[in-house]
């Protein structure tokens, strides 16, 4: 690396950060506002919550070239690009946020609206009073998973493909491919140390001291500089809320003006929409049957790989529930190991494992494994550390302890039961995350290799650097069919027997 | 001070219509009423309608005099357990236009009122019950109603607790230092109707109908175990099981 170098990469760094930060806001603001509005209306929560379920259990990244296509189109290029990106990060982040929001606010005592309402607290004030502190524990909780998720996607959104056009935006993601693909070896290394440098440092600076706050338990973390930013947030906040309260107290907006008003941006976004779709490469519905047969070959195989994917990622994630549960000290490596790890790029592992892929025969299959769990994994390790080990009773553990029942029968009888409805809420997840990981893990190349696993994500990937992109719409649509009709079915009569089974108390 | 006329409502249960008040009319002036009646009855529904937290299926709530301006001591104490003590009876000011200088100022004077002027930076989960519930009382006085709303305010907490929060209210009533001219009790307990109250409004079990009204004419304090409060007591009690 020249000593040119070294501020570029920097500048890179600056970059990806700022959408990284740019995708959680937005997120945060989408999830607050979205998740409030399904909890306190009924219409909203019956349309949304089955479209918000579907949203985050299909393959996501499929749609993004069509999205791009959108936002280029849209909007002038350069900005087109960087909010397709920003986009992208967003759907990554954006949908435990808004459950999390959605649940904290529908489980607030009925009475507290009541004193809202004879109070005369108008909306403004509700929310910024009543729901968004309530939703504050579960948005920290959250974010702890969201902001892995947001990194796991930078550089997918930060080198798009579409056919011949390419877009690049600086970033490090940009920076760590493109020193690979110059084969310049310092470049890459100083990259991904510098990447993952920046993910371990917002972690202990800012998340994991906001997270020890809410979910007690001990995470690595520097106290003085979240301090610093929850000083700055909530100074920030106070003069949002003041603002808008004053101004809905000034105005008091009639509601029905207010829902107008909502519904003609609506209508006037869906519109300019729309007017962009047929500018948009028009998919040729002849080929339609082609493509079902297609998808319908490559099912097969990846079903097998994403189930194997579940299965190893709840084993994994148990064990380390139970090393973190079993050892204090080991509590807090364990969990920032997996913020780490769960960072990591997917599109980075390839080059950095490429030895291990050009190796030998098993070579690819083992970094797709390795590219998928990380699609998947981190679901359920969040989930079994931040809300299974929480459900694990203290009564049952004494009882446990006055009777002797220790090592595998404790594990068996006691503590994998305790956990089996975040293991389980954690495994639906991990299924969503790692099918749309198979885009990214299906098919990959190195100058001219190319490494092409089959399965519906190499479908997709092909499709995608083919300029199709409608194709790989229209085979994400149709995957997202699959995925959809086995949550209702499978995943519903799981859920089911783990809740009558397992969840609540006796 | 208002008005209840022919007021109905039902609720939907699994599909069947429930109804819960059969035409309540009921006039009240400056005075302590206490609408007794078995648990289960309605009588929380009443107030609700009364506070505008419900709308009746059929007739109305005139309010005499201008804008009411509503207190409402719940049941539970219902605070934000993210705002201080302080912030929690300043909310309800702010939200309706003043500064966070002067509702905070209005809500140390009502908090003193209670007791509580030395606990405006704690907490609620730092309060005992009693105190959290002096904090919503404090609270529906700050809004300087004209009409205060009560839905059984002593019967989540101790016996002791209490009974001394009945006589804080009782002497906050009296002294007339507060604002209300008009209290409405929601109450189980004939002991305590007729230890605070000056007119008891009894209601059937479900659907409500008024049963009877019954003139408290012992001047207070009360005493529990004076001949002509165990008179009013056999007599309420007779009213309710007829």
């Amino acid at each position: 690396m020249s000593v040119v170098g070294a501020p570029y990469l920097l500048l890179c760094t600056g970059a990806s950060l700022m959408r990284m930060v740019a995708a959680y806001v937005v997120s945060v603001a989408t999830a607050l506002v979205v998740g409030t509005a399904m909890a306190r209306s009924r219409l909203v929560e019956r349309v949304l919550l089955p479209v918000l379920d579907i949203l985050q259990s299909i393959p996501i990244l499929g749609f993004f070239p069509a999205a791009l296509a959108l936002f280029v189109r849209a909007l002038p290029p350069g900005v087109g690009a960087e909010a397709a990106a920003v986009f992208l990060i967003f759907t990554s982040q954006v949908w435990n946020l808004i459950f999390g929001v959605y649940a904290s606010v529908k489980s607030l005592e009925k009475q507290l609206f009541d004193m809202a309402k004879v109070y005369r607290l108008g909306r403004a004030a509700t929310f910024f009073y009543v729901c968004a502190p309530a939703s504050r524990n579960s948005l920290i909780a959250n974010t702890l998973i969201s902001w892995a998720g947001g990194w796991f996607f930078l550089t997918s959104s930060e080198i798009i493909a579409l056919g011949s056009a390419e877009y690049r935006l600086t970033g490090i993601g940009t920076f760590i491919m493109e020193a690979f693909e110059r084969g310049d070896a310092l470049s890459f290394y100083a990259g991904v140390a510098t990447l993952l440098a920046v993910i371990l440092a917002t972690y202990v600076l800012f998340l994991n001291p906001a997270g020890e706050e809410v979910l007690e338990r001990k995470l690595l973390s520097v106290r003085a500089t979240y301090a610093a930013l929850y000083g700055f947030i909530s100074a920030a906040w106070s003069v949002l809320a003041n603002a808008l309260v004053s101004v809905e107290r000034r105005l008091r907006l009639p509601l029905l003006a207010a829902k107008l008003a909502a519904l003609a941006a609506t209508a006037l976004l869906a519109f300019a929409m729309l007017r962009e779709v047929p500018r948009a490469q028009a998919f040729d519905a002849s080929g339609l049957l082609p493509l079902l047969v297609e998808v319908a070959e490559q099912l097969p195989v990846s079903v097998a790989r994403v189930a194997l994917i579940v299965a190893l990622s709840s084993a994994i994630s148990l064990a380390a529930a139970y090393a973190s549960y079993a050892r204090a000290g080991a509590a807090a490596l364990v969990a920032l190991a997996g913020e780490a790890l769960a960072s990591i790029p997917a599109v980075i592992w390839w080059p950095l494992l490429s030895s291990v892929a050009l190796g030998s025969p098993f070579g690819p299959h083992v970094v797709a494994a390795i590219v998928m769990l990380q699609g998947a994994l981190w679901y359920l390790y969040f989930n079994l550390l931040v809300y299974g080990l929480a459900s694990l009773r203290r009564e049952l553990d004494e009882m446990a302890n006055v009777y002797g029942i220790r090592g595998w029968w404790y594990l068996r009888a006691v503590f994998a039961p305790s956990l089996l409805p975040s293991l389980a809420a954690g495994a639906l997840s991990a299924w969503g995350g790692a099918w749309n990981a198979t885009i990214a893990a299906e098919y990959a190349t190195f100058g001219d290799r190319v490494i092409d696993l089959g399965g519906v994500g190499a479908l997709m990937a092909k499709k995608a650097a083919a300029g199709d992109a409608a194709g790989v719409a229209v085979t994400a649509l149709l995957l997202s069919l699959v995925i959809v009709a086995v949550n209702k079915t499978l995943w519903r009569k799981i859920f089911q027997f783990v809740e009558s089974r397992y969840g609540g108390g006796e | 001070m208002l008005s209840l006329v022919e007021v109905t409502k039902s609720f939907r249960q699994g599909g069947r219509e429930l109804p819960v008040l059969n035409g309540i009319t009921l006039d009240v002036g400056e005075e302590f009423v206490a609408i007794l009646g078995p648990s289960g009855c309605g009588k929380t529904t009443l107030l609700r309608i009364i506070a505008g937290l419900e709308k009746p299926d059929s007739g109305k709530v005139v309010f005499y005099g201008g804008e009411a301006k509503v207190g409402f001591i719940f049941q539970f104490p219902t605070l934000l357990p993210w705002l201080t003590v302080l912030d929690n009876v300043a909310l309800p000011l702010r939200a309706n236009g003043m500064s966070w200088g002067e509702a905070r100022e209005k809500a140390r004077k009502y908090l003193s009122l209670v007791g509580l002027q030395a606990f405006e930076d704690f907490y609620p989960k730092e309060l005992s019950g009693g105190m959290k519930q002096r904090v919503n009382i404090a609270r529906a006085l700050a809004v300087e109603p004209t009409v205060l709303l009560m839905d059984e305010p002593f019967s989540y907490l101790d016996p002791l607790t209490a009974e001394s929060l009945r006589s804080e209210i009782l002497d906050l009533w009296t002294l007339g230092v507060t604002t209300v001219r008009a209290m409405i009790m929601v109450t189980h307990s004939v002991d305590e109707a007729i230890l605070m109250a000056d007119r008891l409004v009894i209601l059937t079990p479900r659907p409500a109908r008024i049963v009877g009204v019954v003139e408290v004419n012992i001047p207070r304090p009360r005493d529990r175990r004076s001949p002509e409060f165990q008179k009013l007591e056999d007599r309420v009690y007779e009213l309710i099981s007829a």
